[in-house]
């Protein structure tokens, strides 16, 4: 019984769940997504190219980006959005230090339609060499 | 809310965004003022006499027109060079060549009194317009027009 309030608690601390917002991340995920994030999985673990990471937005630490892992180079991981159109990622601010992977997004258990497994994409390391030096504006300009 | 989802809904967020509110962008507003390019061009066209008040009302259509046709560029520029990316130039070879076409097409106007260049105008935009929500995925916002 107590082992088991134990487990349940260590789970809670080392599970955190996210709502996503934005578009940048489609159509593997969508606005309105819930997420269980494993916050220690980079702790020991290097992220892998095509895993869904949680950072903390190098231009502003108190929020949380969710992006695709594109490539890692030592201590530093380059983030893109599957949506690049819509994503400000590291075309924009560059590779992030792993020190600031907040996580990984593990699992979708909203909506029930699309609950599962996030599985990471094996084809993005290829891409990543194309569009990660791609240089950008986001969506806020001049205007 | 109902009860399940104020179990289920997470208390932090996390941001898949590109920077700034989306939707901030829209081809819609340099539409307007290419419609009141034409507009203008059409009544300047149909604009008789040279008395004083009529002298007037010339002068204030081509002021209009003028102010038009830049706030038209001034909203295609911020377009092609803030909304567009490197992603949608590889899908639409040919987006640079519309936005300098277009552009070109406002200098003319400011140039001319034209109405067959305020349309030509127009439709340029039309094609911002098209390039612009497939970038969206969006097939259902309509061009209007005034005219």
């Amino acid at each position: 019984m107590a082992a088991g309030a134990i487990l349940s608690a260590l789970a809670r601390r080392r599970f955190a769940r996210y709502a996503l917002t934005g578009d940048s991340m489609a159509p593997a995920l969508a606005p309105g997504d819930y997420l269980i994030v494993d916050t220690c999985a980079y702790a020991w673990c290097a992220p892998s190219a095509g895993e869904i990471a949680l950072a903390r937005d190098p231009r502003d630490h108190s929020r949380v980006i969710a992006k695709r892992v594109a490539a890692v180079a030592g201590d530093r991981v380059t983030l893109l959005g599957d949506n690049p159109a819509a994503s400000t990622d590291s075309r924009d601010f560059g590779p992030v230090p792993r020190a600031d992977l907040a996580g990984r997004a593990v699992w979708r258990y909203w909506p029930p339609a699309r609950a599962g497994p996030l599985r990471a994409l094996a084809s993005c390391v290829s891409t990543s060499a194309s569009v990660g030096k791609a240089s950008s504006g986001g969506e806020a300009g001049s205007k | 809310m109902n009860l399940l989802d104020r179990i289920l809904r997470p208390s932090r967020t996390a941001s898949a965004h590109c920077d700034g509110p989306c939707g901030v962008y829209d081809p819609a507003s340099a539409r307007i003022a290419a419609e009141a390019v034409l507009s203008m061009a059409k009544k300047l066209g149909d604009l008789q006499g040279d008395d004083l008040a009529t002298e007037n009302t010339r002068s204030r259509y081509i002021a209009i027109k003028e102010e038009q046709a830049q706030i038209a560029k001034q909203e295609l520029l911020i377009l092609w060079t803030d909304y567009f990316k490197p992603p949608h130039l590889e899908a639409n070879p040919g987006l640079h060549t519309t936005f300098w076409n277009a552009a070109k097409l406002c200098s003319r106007n400011k140039v001319e009194v034209s109405v067959e260049a305020a349309q030509a105008l127009l439709d340029a935009i039309k094609e911002v317009h098209d390039v612009f929500w497939a970038s969206k995925n969006r097939s259902d916002v309509p061009f209007y027009t005034a005219g």
